[in-house]
């Protein structure tokens, strides 16, 4: 026992001192926060000034009615990044953050072509090579027949720009509409008051706290942080196997105390340093946001049960991990072979990350409910079901269960393979070896 | 301890690897206070020997023995081996280093701050405490490594190849510490392919060849139960009688030397008698004793 806790001290102070350790605690939440924020701020740069186009009005009586509502399609997007909700980075001038795409400022300057006499090739001719001197965007041309359902023309130079396309056609979709009632005898007024669109302010069931974004936010980060330290801390293992290994260090521990405290000793030292530098985000989260009270940001708040979850969740996520990281590691000679081993288990991980994007969206679907029951998917599957939308605590409590269940198998293979696996050397373990030192030992 | 019994007894050992043979049935005994020579070409199951005696791996059949109990993993805190390949954290300084293979033997605190400060000084390595591990040349990580092996003052002290890349002068000062060690009345195996340097340390020696003993016993009597009555010469003077069958069987020149084999049952006594009647200057003479290398060819013919 003494012994054992010779091996997580060592463990524990050397990866705490690193430099690495160091630099990945500070610059950890500088990274996520950019890989949340940086995102929009790009589509921000990006869209530069308005977007300039040119409508060619066949029909005589359209342009208005469409300048107008590209006019609004402008206006609704301000409006909706002036609600306030959650994560409201967007309130001041310089913040751009969260609500990517739906508000990106598409304002448009909008000017009308009319033929003048030229044929409508001309004309388009004429736009085009406009729009390749890059003194206009792109162009509309509404052909005559447009309100009998004849389909519109959109050219511009950029095809991909996915928002200006749809802005472009709910626009003239709305200009059509209006155009449509107006000549079949319904009065402006009476066409506007139709047109009052609705902004869904979303609650949950019991209409207690209004989650929305915010929420969204804090299930994708917790998320994301499993994932990341998971990851981060699996490959730790699997790098300290592999040079004790390598560098034969196995052979005088293995002289000096058995092989499963001596596993257990490294997997432990390592979760101390994960949860070491996970509790030093926690306590800077909470103070940032304590400072932060009372000013217009707001962090989204966390419930203290999801605390509770995330961190059950990244041990037994770890665990089941790190055991198999470590085994991986008895088994092969180099490191450049280890990361080739690897790389199913990372496949795993990321296939779990990539699936809680699904279960955000429908948290007790019969897929969720089986991704959160697989226990290579659930640390991080159940605590995105758990946050977003809790499940039944049976179904909490089974996927606890086979978690913890697996956890212990994992180990209990993992000290058969390990002894054997650390002390051979020159060549890889084959699979049929490893489950031979499995039955054998 | 009772001072006659065996320190270590291997009793009919094999083990094997697959279909790979790597140990069959050894039997062998170490006494206290004594160096113990392994010695064998490379693969010839030294170090699995070894592995088994440090209870890395396990026997496949026979029995181990240590200290009068069978082997088990109380005794390993009484055992100091130092592996044939060096292990150390790269990225550690070297007293952190010391200090945690010292708690793996259950060594700690002050005692074992003391005794690091000890060998550190011993071995010429007090100024590089601090250093990280990696910065060492490999001669002194090597030293580390021994230090990690006696740090616990273990009874049993395992070396294998202890000086491979060592210079010489850190060869001598290994001898010196071995040899300590021994008069401390601790016993130590010392497994080496290198002949000479198992003949200028060992008191016993035990030879292996592709997994089997070839021959053990004490060194000094090995040595003389191989003599050839073989005598390394350098004279002046008349070489005729050199000729007489009835003296001598063969001369070859050996360097400076001539190496006279004399008749089996003549007397090295009575050439040197002669070589005085015949008025010659002996400048060199000198009993030829067999070299541990001559003894381990024979012996690998003899037995092939």
């Amino acid at each position: 026992m003494k012994k054992f806790f010779a091996v997580v001290k060592r463990e524990y102070i050397q990866r705490v001192r690193s430099r690495f350790f160091v630099m990945a605690t500070i610059l950890g939440p500088i990274l996520m926060f950019a890989f949340a924020v940086v995102p929009g701020l790009m589509f921000r740069i990006n869209s530069g000034g308005p977007t300039r186009l040119a409508i060619v009005d066949q029909t005589g009586r359209m342009y208005e009615r469409v300048a107008k509502e590209l006019a609004s399609e402008n206006r609704f997007g301000e409006k909706s990044s002036e609600k306030p909700e959650g994560l409201s980075f967007n309130r001041d001038s310089t913040g751009r953050a969260s609500q990517t795409g739906r508000n990106i400022k598409t304002s448009f300057a909008v000017e009308e072509v009319r033929l003048n006499g030229r044929s409508l090739d001309e004309v388009r001719k004429d736009l085009a090579a406009r729009v390749a001197s890059k003194n206009l965007d792109g162009f509309i041309v509404l052909p005559p027949d447009l309100l009998n359902g004849e389909q519109p023309e959109f050219r511009a130079r950029n095809t991909a720009d996915l928002f200006t396309k749809s802005k472009v056609e709910n626009s003239i979709n709305r200009a059509l509409r209006s155009q449509r009632m107006f000549e079949n005898g319904i009065d402006e007024k009476q066409i506007e008051r139709m047109s009052v669109p609705v902004t869904l302010d979303a609650k949950d069931a019991g209409g207690v706290e209004s989650k929305g974004e915010s929420s969204f936010y804090l299930v994708f980060g917790l998320g994301l942080l499993i994932y990341i330290s998971v990851l981060l801390y699996g490959q730790f293992v699997l790098a300290a196997v592999i040079e004790e290994k390598e560098t034969r260090i196995a052979e005088i521990l293995f002289s000096s105390m058995r092989a499963f405290p001596l596993m257990m000793g490294k997997l432990i030292g390592v979760s101390l340093v994960a949860l070491t530098q996970l509790a030093i985000w926690a306590i800077a989260f909470l103070s940032f946001s304590a400072w932060l009270a009372g000013s217009s940001f707001t962090l989204p708040s966390i419930p203290p049960s999801a605390f509770f979850y995330f961190l059950l969740y990244f041990l037994l996520g770890y665990f089941t991990y790190a055991t198999v990281y470590a085994v991986v590691g008895s088994m092969v000679t180099t490191t450049q072979e280890g990361g080739q081993f690897a790389l199913p288990i990372v496949m795993l991980l990321v296939m779990a990350f990539y699936l809680s994007f699904n279960i955000i969206r429908s948290p007790n679907s019969p897929v969720a409910f089986w991704a959160s029951m697989f226990p290579f998917f659930a640390p991080i599957t159940m605590l995105v079901r758990i946050v977003t939308e809790r499940p039944p605590l049976w179904q909490i409590l089974l996927s606890l269960g086979i978690e913890i269940g697996t956890v212990i198998g994992l180990m209990w293979m993992a000290a058969r393979i390990y002894r054997v696996g650390m002390l051979m050397y020159g060549k890889r373990a084959t699979i049929p070896e490893v489950l031979r030192w499995i039955r054998q030992a | 301890m009772d001072e006659t019994r065996p320190t270590l007894i291997l009793d009919g050992v094999s083990k094997s690897f697959g279909d790979f043979r790597a140990v069959s049935d050894l039997s062998l005994q170490v006494r206290r206070g004594r160096i113990f020579g392994l010695i064998g070409p490379n693969g010839a199951g030294k170090t699995t020997t070894i592995r088994m005696i440090v209870n890395i791996t396990v026997p496949d059949s026979g029995r181990i023995d240590l200290f009068g109990q069978p082997m088990s993993t109380a005794l390993m805190d009484r055992i100091g081996y130092l592996p044939e390949e060096r292990g150390l954290y790269k990225n550690m300084r070297v007293g952190e280093q010391l200090r945690f293979f010292a708690e793996l033997k259950d060594v700690k605190g002050k005692e074992a701050d003391a005794r690091i400060d000890k060998w550190l000084a011993r071995l010429q390595l007090t100024d590089w405490k601090q250093r990280k591990t990696k910065d060492l040349s490999k001669g002194m990580q090597q030293k580390v490594q021994f230090i990690t092996s006696v740090i616990h003052e273990p009874d049993l002290l395992i070396l294998d190849e202890p000086f491979s890349g060592l210079d010489p002068v850190n060869v001598e000062i290994m001898k010196d510490t071995i040899l300590e060690q021994k008069s401390a009345n601790k016993t130590i195996i010392l497994s080496t392919h290198q002949m000479e340097i198992a003949e200028s340390l060992c008191d016993d020696v035990c030879m292996i060849n592709r997994s089997r003993k070839v021959l053990d016993g004490k060194l000094r009597e090995i040595r003389r139960s191989f003599s050839r009555n073989a005598v390394a010469l350098r004279f002046e003077g008349h070489d005729g009688l050199l000729r007489d069958p009835e003296l001598v069987t063969n001369v070859r020149q050996v360097g400076d030397d001539l190496e006279v084999l004399l008749v089996p049952g003549m007397s090295p006594q009575t050439l040197l008698k002669r070589l005085i009647d015949a008025d010659t200057v002996v400048t060199k003479f000198e009993l030829v004793e067999p070299t541990l290398h001559d003894i381990f060819i024979a012996k690998v013919k003899e037995t092939a």
